[in-house]
């Protein structure tokens, strides 16, 4: 079978479903019908999978700026109002001497969702221009970057705990600022990004 | 004693579709080989996980499930921790963490984090609990592969673990400042996390879907002798055995 000369699926006129891996007969091009065993719509590849990743990281790229240089906390100290955007954040760590927890923030909140964008830009990049090197790396890669786009989330968590524990009324508050939703943004993009990008156009192109 | 791999490309057809598997990374159509469980089997081309099959899959999915919904309550209302700085006292749950981000006016984040944490966790594990429930009383109910695509989709979108690690990062920037007291709460999110991580890992979606696929099967050919008048017992091999009378 391995040396038959048919190496994928879509070669043997199969396709995969896509949520529960059940292989289908696929005859046609498109309009493949729905899967026998869980009832999703089959399909080769996951449909108009280039142009939602492309979609999805440009806006990820557009929001990365306002989420990172605005500020996204607001702690009201003694009636003194303290904006900090998540650069300030970390380097507050870093003089306090907490280097360990600044490094979790700064990789989490900045170096996380900026290797996102850069690695989902790169990959895309390479199915258009057809390299056709370093296709297992690249797979690979694409996987870090599914697992890792949950964890940006971090930040935000911390600043919602932070604002119902830190609720002495008159003397210390903490709440979200503007940058917040905008990181949300980011997160959420690329991580949709993730999901509408099909891995095996890397092994098509 | 000819050891010579094949040269001639056999035709499309030959492939027997119940014979192969696909790499859902990179679409490598490969031979089916039995997995034992202990066992992992890797895509030779891109290194993805193909079948990974767990040990009394249903049995600790169920289990893990239900151990999660009886702590989410407590882990959800009760206090986590409580502040004290100054003579002030101030405690917090993750619902009024929710609540109080709606009432600034960040409703999107407030959603956000309400979705993530409370929401698709709770859905997961209910999904979790029904899907093993009914494998394990082998009830095959038509509704059981949409539960099924529901978890599948859902999977990355509960984010408890991402919150217990922002729990770990506000405790060490707040130790400063003010003595901690850790709450009720906490302790039940501790173990809510776990049973919620070890359900997830638990489940072995191949062997699901396979059960719930000859289940189906088995529906469809207990109809057939519903239509035509035959008695059934619903044991599967006594099933067949008067089925065949």
């Amino acid at each position: 079978m391995i040396n038959s000369g048919v190496t994928t699926a879509k070669e043997a006129g199969l396709a995969l479903c896509h949520d529960c891996h059940k292989l289908v007969p696929a005859t046609g091009k498109s309009a493949l019908g729905t899967c026998p065993r869980c009832g999703a719509a089959i399909h080769l590849r996951k449909p108009n999978s280039l142009n939602r990743s492309w979609a999805l990281v440009l806006a990820a790229l557009i929001l990365y700026f306002p989420a990172n240089f605005l500020p996204i906390m607001l702690v009201d100290f003694m009636g003194s109002p303290d904006l900090s955007t998540i650069m300030d954040g970390i380097i507050y760590f870093f003089q306090e001497g907490s280097y360990g927890i600044g490094a979790v923030i700064l990789t989490a909140s900045i170096l996380v969702p900026c290797f996102k964008i850069i690695c989902l830009i790169l990959i895309l990049l390479s199915i258009h221009f057809r390299w056709r090197s370093w296709l297992r790396h690249k797979t690979i890669l694409f996987r870090i970057i599914e697992f890792i786009g949950r964890w940006s989330m971090l930040d935000i968590f911390v600043i919602a705990l932070l604002h119902v524990l830190v609720n002495f009324e008159g003397l210390t508050t903490i709440t979200a600022a503007p940058a917040a939703p905008y990181f949300v943004g980011v997160v959420l993009c690329t991580m949709f990004a993730a999901i509408t990008f099909d891995p095996r156009l890397l092994w098509d192109a | 004693m000819n050891s010579e791999a094949p040269t001639t490309t056999p035709a499309v057809a030959d492939i027997d579709i119940n014979q192969v598997i696909a790499c859902p990374d990179c679409d490598l159509l490969l031979e089916k080989i039995p997995v034992a469980t202990g066992e992992k089997l890797c895509c030779p081309r891109c290194g993805e996980t193909l079948r990974e099959p767990k040990t009394d899959s249903i049995n600790r999915t169920l289990a893990l499930a239900l151990t999660g919904l009886l702590l989410f309550p407590f882990a959800i209302f009760m206090p986590i921790m409580t502040l004290n700085t100054m003579g002030l006292e101030n405690s917090g749950n993750i619902f009024d963490e929710v609540i109080m981000t709606w009432d600034t006016g960040y409703r999107f984040i407030a959603l956000i984090v309400a979705l993530t944490t409370i929401i698709f966790p709770l859905i997961k594990l209910l999904l979790l609990f029904l899907i093993s429930l009914s494998l394990k009383f082998k009830r095959y109910h038509n509704s059981l592969r949409l539960l099924m695509r529901s978890y599948i989709h859902l999977d990355e979108w509960g984010m408890l673990e991402v919150f217990m690690i922002g729990i770990l990062v506000t405790i060490i920037k707040m130790h400063h400042m003010a003595t901690i007291q850790y709450d009720v709460g906490l302790f039940c999110f501790i173990g809510l996390l776990a049973a919620a991580l070890g359900s997830s890992l638990m489940m072995d979606k191949d062997e699901f879907w396979k059960l719930i696929e000859n289940g189906e099967r088995r529906n469809q050919r207990h109809r057939g002798a519903e239509a035509e008048g035959t008695k059934f017992c619903s044991n599967t091999d006594f099933l067949e055995q008067v089925a065949k009378k």
